[in-house]
């Protein structure tokens, strides 16, 4: 009796020689998506939530002001005081005249808070603003 | 006599190179934070000292004054309501002004206490943003048969035009201390 398994006659190998050029088409891909985090948060929020959310178009464009739990305000890698806002952003509108301000606060800081640097931003003329917030689901 | 020597097969070895790509790939596919920003945006009128500023008289009919206190309740032309219905509230009343002229579209005008907590004054604003945008895409289905995100440029700035979003920040009261 014969118990050999009948077998095709063709070769049973994955041809692998153009895996690395599929890795390394994935890996230009993150390559140039990544952005690395230039700038250090140094102060702790929660954001708040929404549903009519729009992206922002251009990550150029974008400058941030941070507002943690504790009031403390950030812009680019230091603490700001209240009245040092509008100095510091009307230098960014006079280099970048179609800046975005995008708040990133904290969700339970009072409004009077926001109402000041809003004030202050629009003394220095940034006009165009983006309330940062998550998805609500 | 002269014999050629037998060169050895010079090949890179190249099976490793995948493994190799790998590494690298994983390193980015780690670091690589695709984050999108996402919030709501909004212009802000410009700034104008106090003795400049001229009051100008708006057509009660066109205007919708949201206001919300430091506990978060609404009040919308004297009627006192729960945030989340802001939007139904809206909405009608906007979308009755389409035919009307340029000049005489809904303004949603909110205003806040300083005492009011962030959120609540986000999801106010969510509320408004939620009841144009319900307008413009009913709009939209009804003109074109398409939700007003999946129309092209053109169309969209008709849309825009006959439902703009006008929302304005009324002035905050002189600064009180707290």
């Amino acid at each position: 009796m014969n118990f050999k398994k009948k077998r095709a006659n063709t070769k049973e190998e994955i041809p692998t020689t153009a895996m690395p050029d599929i890795v390394f088409m994935l890996l230009m891909f993150f390559m140039t998506v990544t952005t690395m985090r230039d700038i250090d948060v140094l102060v702790s929020f929660k954001l708040p939530e929404a549903k009519a959310l729009e992206k922002i178009e251009s990550k150029r464009l974008v400058s941030y002001i941070w507002v943690g739990k504790d009031k403390r305000m950030q812009i680019n890698d230091s603490f700001v005081k209240m009245e040092e806002i509008e100095g510091i952003m009307y230098d960014k509108k006079q280099a970048l005249p179609e800046i975005i301000v995008s708040l990133r606060s904290d969700q339970n800081v009072d409004m009077g808070f926001i109402t000041d640097i809003q004030q202050a931003l629009r003394k220095a003329y940034c006009l165009r603003i983006n309330y940062s917030a998550m998805i609500k689901v | 006599m002269l014999k050629k020597k037998q060169i050895p097969e010079a090949t890179i070895p190249t099976a490793s190179q995948a493994d190799l790509a790998f590494l690298l790939l994983l390193f980015f596919l780690v670091t690589t934070t695709i984050d999108i920003d996402t919030g709501l945006g909004l212009t802000l009128p410009e700034y104008i000292p106090e003795e400049e500023q001229i009051e100008v008289k708006i057509d009660p009919s066109r205007m919708a004054a949201v206001l919300v206190n430091e506990n978060g309740d609404v009040l919308i032309d004297g009627n006192v309501i729960p945030v989340f219905q802001i939007k139904d509230m809206l909405k009608a009343r906007i979308a009755s002004k389409n035919d009307l002229p340029k000049n005489k579209k809904m303004i949603v005008s909110l205003k806040t206490d300083r005492k009011t907590v962030y959120h609540v004054y986000i999801s106010a604003l969510d509320q408004i943003k939620l009841a144009y945008f319900e307008v413009r895409d009913e709009y939209s289905n009804l003109k074109f048969g398409k939700k007003f995100a999946d129309l092209d440029e053109e169309k969209k700035s008709i849309v825009k035009e006959v439902v703009p979003i006008i929302i304005s920040l009324a002035e905050p009261e002189s600064i009180k201390n707290s």
